[in-house]
């Protein structure tokens, strides 16, 4: 029933490649599929290059004016178009949540946001360029669908995906190169998350871009005596809470780990979706409140504890750890 | 393409417009007997509304047309006066009336957008017009914005745009009473030069008497016959018009009427001349 896709022995990371040129590949894909489709962008043209060039007429920079943005595709999904709008997370979620939520999401319109540099993707770019609740606040706009795929592979599937569905939809995308994790010949859909590793003691629930981390902190787990199990999230919400109660069954101890808050994302949905029908050891992995240091996305993922070794961590323990 | 004979379907035939002013505010009033709703700014906006529906040919026929002009309140707030437009143009029959949100709802007949947060009207209005000019048509949208609402940033990234996209189906016109809830404009956060803000902006700036039909239309027609640019018209209006006691009054921004007040209210729409033939209560 789950799409079953056993990594190979991880030893380093594996290569890296941004999201945004094969998101640029799949717009244009989608230009010709729906003939109403319109591209729009806030002074960003990256993700919609390719898009642009063949269907310059419906494509729209609206210049640095996220609400304006806004406003405009849902003026013209209220016309009959699907619209995707993609700009920068940070500025897309924070500034325009009221038009999002009003003018978007609550009459329920055709419109899909494209969230590029979520999470700590930004790295040095510092905390403006942050956001860590961008999932938890679309996850509560009324009717939303969030995404928020793995690697570059995941993204073209989960792109596709979020503008063929009727209705409003995010997708959180990296800002620079993510790490690869997928092959690419995965069988990506809406209810069925990636299953990494055989069954063990151990789950861990990873959502987008930690799954690498998670990935290999299984296999450090693994080597340590306790075999775990990645759930590779891609799709918060609908949030998948069979497919995560069923891979918790087998385990005792369950990890979530997250580039967000914990309060709104993955780790309190997932507290949500065991309550009372699984018994264990339970970890949320997640960002906190403190200011995040100057550093990349890596050394973030440290500081804030939801890295490769923070996740060994909290699988076999500090008194076993196996460094 | 917009349907012209169902703008002249729809407009008020046999009263003349002092009559249809005074079956609007009768109707204004009623919906605020026993319930708070912004009473001062619908009463400023509603002949403004009852213009641009009649421009835009709102009517029974025409409501869920496609193709017929647009008319977004922005100024969500004050739908009390939209509502009493839409009874009067045949659109809100039901008696007795459904019980009514205090801004557009979506699902109304003859209520294109909903709105309630200030400042997002204009960006949905430029949308509709990106669509009908992708679609070669020649339909209008009209915006109603309040001039307290010109405080919101979001306006002017709307402004900016339409200018810049040459959206030359798209009229804008702002319910210029003055007034805010806290008081005068001017006191609040001042506006002035108004027509020189939205003429730097690359708009068409008109002004009109925001009450007066004929003012208003000659306004609207000079505005739109030139081409390249959106439009917009300034309407003076008076905040509470037509009830002495509410007129130029920051206190009536949102108000409930007891029995005592509503008769007041209703026999000074009556000393106005308009009958009440034709509408207003039901």
């Amino acid at each position: 029933m789950w799409a079953v896709a056993m990594t190979d022995t991880i030893t380093a990371e594996r290569p890296r490649a941004g999201m945004r040129p094969v998101v640029a590949d799949v717009l244009a894909d989608l230009g010709e599929q729906f003939p109403d489709l319109m591209v729009l962008a806030a002074d960003g043209h990256a993700l919609a290059a390719g898009f642009a060039r063949r269907f310059p007429r419906r494509f729209i920079d609206v210049g640095i004016a996220e609400a304006n943005l806004v406003g405009v595709a849902a003026g013209l999904a209220r016309d009959g178009h699907r619209v995707v709008v993609g700009t920068m997370a940070p500025f897309l979620v924070r500034r325009a949540a009221e038009q999002i939520r009003l003018d978007v999401c609550r009459p329920g319109l055709d419109v899909t946001f494209l969230g590029v540099g979520g999470g700590l993707s930004y790295g040095t770019l510092g905390a403006t360029h942050h956001i860590t609740e961008d999932l938890g606040a679309m996850a509560a706009m009324p009717g939303t669908r969030v995404l928020c795929p793995v690697d570059r592979h995941d993204a073209a599937w989960a792109v596709r995906a979020a503008v063929r569905h009727r209705g409003p939809a995010y997708v959180r995308l990296g800002a620079r190169d993510d790490e690869i994790v997928f092959q690419g010949d995965e069988k990506f859909s809406w209810d069925a998350p990636q299953i990494l590793g055989a069954a063990g003691p151990a789950l861990v629930v990873a959502l987008g871009a930690t799954v690498g981390d998670a990935v290999r902190a299984a296999e450090r787990a693994g080597a340590a005596g306790l075999p775990a199990r990645v759930l590779a999230l891609t799709v918060l919400e609908p949030f998948p809470t069979e497919q995560i109660l069923g891979a918790a069954r087998a385990a005792s101890t369950v990890v979530t780990v997250e580039e967000h808050v914990a309060a709104s994302g993955l780790g309190a949905r997932t507290a949500m979706a065991l309550a009372g029908r699984w018994q264990g050891r339970f970890t949320a992995l997640a960002v906190d409140g403190r200011a995040a240091p100057v550093g990349d996305r890596a050394e973030l993922f440290s500081f804030y504890g939801i890295g490769e070794d923070t996740i060994t961590r909290a699988l076999v323990g500090p008194e076993t750890d196996p460094e | 393409m917009s349907d012209r004979n169902a703008r002249n379907d729809a407009a008020p035939r046999v009263r003349d417009r002092t009559d249809v002013a005074a079956a609007l505010r009768r109707r204004i009033l009623r919906y605020a007997a026993g319930q708070a709703i912004h009473l001062g700014s619908s009463l400023s906006v509603v002949d403004i509304l009852h213009t641009l529906g009649c421009r835009a040919g709102l009517g029974p026929a025409t409501a869920g047309n496609r193709t017929r002009d647009r008319l977004v309140l922005s100024k969500g707030h004050a739908v009390w006066a939209l509502y009493a437009v839409l009874a009067e143009l045949g659109l809100l029959t039901a008696d007795p009336p459904p019980r009514l949100p205090g801004h557009p709802p979506e699902g109304l007949p003859g209520i294109d957008v909903s709105t309630g947060a200030l400042g997002h009207g204009l960006s949905i209005g430029a949308g509709l017009c990106e669509s009908a000019r992708l679609a070669g048509s020649d339909r209008r949208t009209y915006v109603v914005l309040g001039d307290g609402e010109l405080n919101e940033g979001s306006v002017w990234e709307a402004a900016m745009y339409a200018a810049h996209r040459g959206l030359d189906r798209l009229t804008a016109v702002v319910d210029l009473n003055g007034m805010q809830q806290e008081g005068p404009t001017s006191a609040v956060l001042d506006l002035a030069p108004l027509d020189e803000k939205w003429r730097a902006f690359g708009w068409n700036v008109r002004t009109a008497d925001g009450h007066d039909p004929v003012s208003l239309t000659a306004a609207l027609d000079r505005a739109e016959s030139q081409a390249g640019r959106p439009s917009v018209v300034l309407a003076t209006t008076v905040k509470g018009k037509g009830i002495p006691f509410m007129e130029h009054s920051s206190a009536w921004h949102v108000g409930v009427l007891d029995a005592a007040q509503l008769a007041e209210a209703l026999a000074a729409v009556d000393s106005t001349g308009g009958s009440d033939v034709g509408g207003g209560h039901d």
